[in-house]
């Protein structure tokens, strides 16, 4: 008896395991030698690369395999697999701001300086300044930027055009609207923008440079308690507190400032260009038919928006795969592919597409000018150029929120600025 | 409010000192146990109910405060949610992941937890505990590095591996305090009618543990459905559950709301259908473990 129940278990154990084992698809066996495995973001950009995959595969001959993550997923896998030395991830889409210059000090990226100047028809020359920068980490490429943004003025024609206000040119224009719009529409917010501490330290970025400022000196000390640091602050701030939605949010990032913009609830937005399609969209804005763009206002130092590449491709550096991981990049970020990914709504970083009338041709007019504008006289980066970017960020941003919830901005900046001193020497040591 | 303020002070002075041991059947009493119970259920069906509500608009409506109630209900949602994004595949893949799993661990944590419980293994319940007390995060990169190294990554075995290493400790710990609730004196006399030791576990004392075994194995598979942590590093394309199929509906530049209230009402539903024929296990079976010290 007590033999028999024993043996009964068993069975049952070993049934149900093998069953596991049956059912197991086998992931691990992708190291046939004509498979590229990419691993990309979601992004409109990914999905038109994910419809031309079978032309890259016919013409190759290679078999790719894809995993596609939200973005902050993907950091996370990216932390964990890399950390941990894997060969399972041949091409990488990453954020060459927010994570790059970490990712290549770890060892993560491989080298692509040599292979990016070997080809002259896909013509490495053809990239912007600012995104090849960001890409480049102390002398070596690391990464061929896809995606590219700049801040742009989202603007409500409609409620412009009533208040009988010329779009702003200049930032003192874009309060002195704000305020006049505001005052006519009770309902209506003269100015919206993202408020959360981390998420708005980019879009605060072109207000600091337009006001002449920086985060970091040309020193690398902190600068964010310099004077111009200060007034950019308070301006940005001070903007929003003023003209801003009633009891306004200190936890806004895009998605919620875009709602209130695309709810028809705001007369001016400062933003990313790559989110155009949100508001002019008719299946997300209420306002599609009538906004309008243009380039940030300039500041006392002029306008300065940044000019920043969102996303590039890099090659992980312990891949035993790295030349098929090389051709899918030479394929993807080809002038065809720019172009089609351009028309599609992704702006990119090549400055070919961008002269070829065919690549503004699905852009509003008036934002396709603000781009134009915006390439030419952006700054290359969106936020602290340091390792650990999100925490610096939280430093920065503090202010932003100090200066939005009416309290001091001076002062707060001064002790952004302290702080952001002492998280710059740390990162040194 | 005004109701149970009303009838509060009304009631007040017909409640004199000695009858407030019996305060059930006071009217006070009923008004405020509806008044909370009302209060606590809107509090926590509110997200629920926007969930759904949300799932049938589209994305303008969705930020509109205007149509939070009245709005033109779309069914592009499901559709985009189960055809387009095909989630059959996923909901398939985490319902096997969270059965495999759960069944496995309950056919090794069950006798386990016997053992433990019986013959007092002190040690050993302090070393399970253990593992129930680690956070699953700091394993994650060890574990990656050992199963991509032995090339099962992205298979099923080490997703069920994985939520095994969480459910297991549960399933021992819930069953260990069952146990010790079960009186020893059935399991002797039915040694003395002749049954083994074994035998008396599996024919006295298995079948007095089904509620106990049903909470433990609903909740081992309520975790395993909604675990994203180890999904997300350790399920491939092929793989993907359904908590880490619910970011495709983020992405960079743009949310797609409607569709991501569809897909977490589509993980939602399954969960709640299973815990709401169950419950009445779940709730013997945890306070059976509860009244034992």
């Amino acid at each position: 008896m007590k033999r028999r129940s024993i043996v009964k278990y068993a069975a049952v154990a070993a049934a149900l395991s093998l069953g596991l084992t049956a059912c197991g698809s086998g992931g691990g066996d992708a190291k046939a030698a004509g498979t590229v495995r990419v691993t990309l973001a979601n992004h409109v950009w990914t999905e038109g690369i994910k419809a031309a995959i079978p032309e890259f595969e016919k013409a190759t001959g290679l078999k790719v395999e894809l995993t596609q993550l939200g973005e902050d997923q993907l950091s996370d896998q990216y932390n964990v697999k890399l950390n941990a030395g894997s060969d399972e991830i041949d091409v990488m889409m990453y954020r060459p701001l927010q994570e790059g210059k970490a990712f290549a000090k770890n060892g993560y990226l491989a080298d692509l300086t040599s292979k990016v100047s070997a080809d002259a028809n896909w013509d490495w020359k053809d990239y912007q300044e600012g995104p090849v920068k960001a890409s480049t980490v102390d002398g070596k490429v690391v990464g061929v930027p896809i995606i590219t943004e700049r801040e742009v003025l989202y603007y409500r024609k409609d409620l412009l055009q009533a208040a009988g206000v010329q779009v702003p040119k200049t930032m003192d224009e874009l309060e002195a609207a704000a305020k006049k719009i505001a005052a006519a529409n009770p309902d209506t917010a003269g100015f919206v923008a993202r408020t959360a501490k981390s998420a708005a330290v980019t879009q605060f970025s072109s207000f600091l440079y337009s006001f002449g400022g920086d985060f970091t000196d040309a020193d690398g000390k902190s600068a964010v308690g310099s004077d111009a640091a200060k007034k950019a602050y308070s301006f940005y701030g001070g903007l929003i507190k003023n003209y801003g939605p009633k009891n306004v949010s200190t936890d806004m990032s895009w998605p919620e400032a875009m709602a209130i913009f695309t709810q028809g609830k705001a007369a001016f937005y400062t933003e990313a260009d790559s989110l155009y399609k949100n508001a002019t969209d008719p299946a997300k804005s209420k306002v599609a038919d009538k906004v309008g763009f243009a380039a940030l206002p300039a500041g006392p130092a002029g306008s300065k928006p940044y000019n920043i590449p969102s996303w590039g491709l890099a090659v992980n550096n312990a891949s035993g795969n790295q030349d098929n991981a090389w051709k899918f990049i030479q394929w993807a970020t080809s002038k065809d592919r720019t172009l089609a990914a351009q028309k599609a709504g992704v702006p990119g970083p090549r400055a070919s597409v961008w002269a070829d009338p065919a690549g503004t041709s699905t852009y509003p007019k008036d934002l396709a000018e603000a781009i134009a504008t915006s390439a030419k006289n952006g700054v290359g980066h969106d936020r602290p150029q340091v390792i650990t970017v999100g925490k610096a960020r939280e430093i920065v941003g503090e202010p932003i929120v100090a200066s939005i919830t009416g309290a001091d901005a001076s002062s707060a900046a001064d002790s952004a600025n302290e702080a952001f001193q002492k998280f710059l020497d740390s990162e040194k040591k | 409010m005004t109701v149970l303020t009303q009838s509060q002070t009304s009631a007040a002075p017909q409640a004199p000192a000695p009858r407030r041991r019996k305060p059930l059947g006071t009217r006070a009493y009923k008004v405020f146990r509806v008044v909370a119970l009302v209060a606590v259920v809107l509090f926590l069906i509110a997200p629920l109910f926007w969930m759904l509500l949300a799932s049938f608009k589209t994305n303008v409506d969705i930020y509109d405060t205007a149509k939070s109630f009245i709005f033109t209900p779309t069914g592009e949602n499901y559709a985009n949610v189960l055809q387009r994004n095909n989630y059959f595949i996923f909901i398939f893949n985490s319902f096997w992941v969270a059965f495999v799993s759960t069944a496995l661990s309950l056919v090794l944590g069950v006798p386990a937890a016997y053992a433990m419980s019986r013959f007092t293994m002190g040690r050993s319940a302090l070393v399970v505990l253990m593992a129930r007390v680690i956070p699953g995060v700091s394993l994650l990169v060890p574990w990656y590095y050992v199963f991509s190294n032995l090339k099962m990554v992205g298979g099923f075995e080490v997703l069920i591996l994985s939520h095994m290493f969480v459910a297991l400790p549960l399933i021992v710990y819930i069953m260990m305090s069952y146990f010790d609730s079960l009186p020893l004196e059935l399991e002797e006399s039915a040694q003395v009618d002749g049954l083994t030791p074994i035998g008396a576990f599996r024919r006295i004392t298995l079948p007095l543990s089904v509620s106990g075994i049903a909470t433990a194995g609903i909740l081992s598979f309520i975790f395993s459905w909604n675990n994203f942590m180890f999904a997300l590093v350790l399920s491939g394309s092929k793989t993907k559950t359904l908590p880490v199929a619910i970011f495709d509906f983020v992405s960079y530049a743009s949310i797609d709301w409607g569709g991501l209230m569809a897909a977490a009402t589509v993980v939602t539903i399954p969960i709640m259908i299973i815990a709401l024929f169950t419950q009445k296990y779940i709730v013997s079976g945890l306070t059976a473990g509860a009244t034992k010290g």
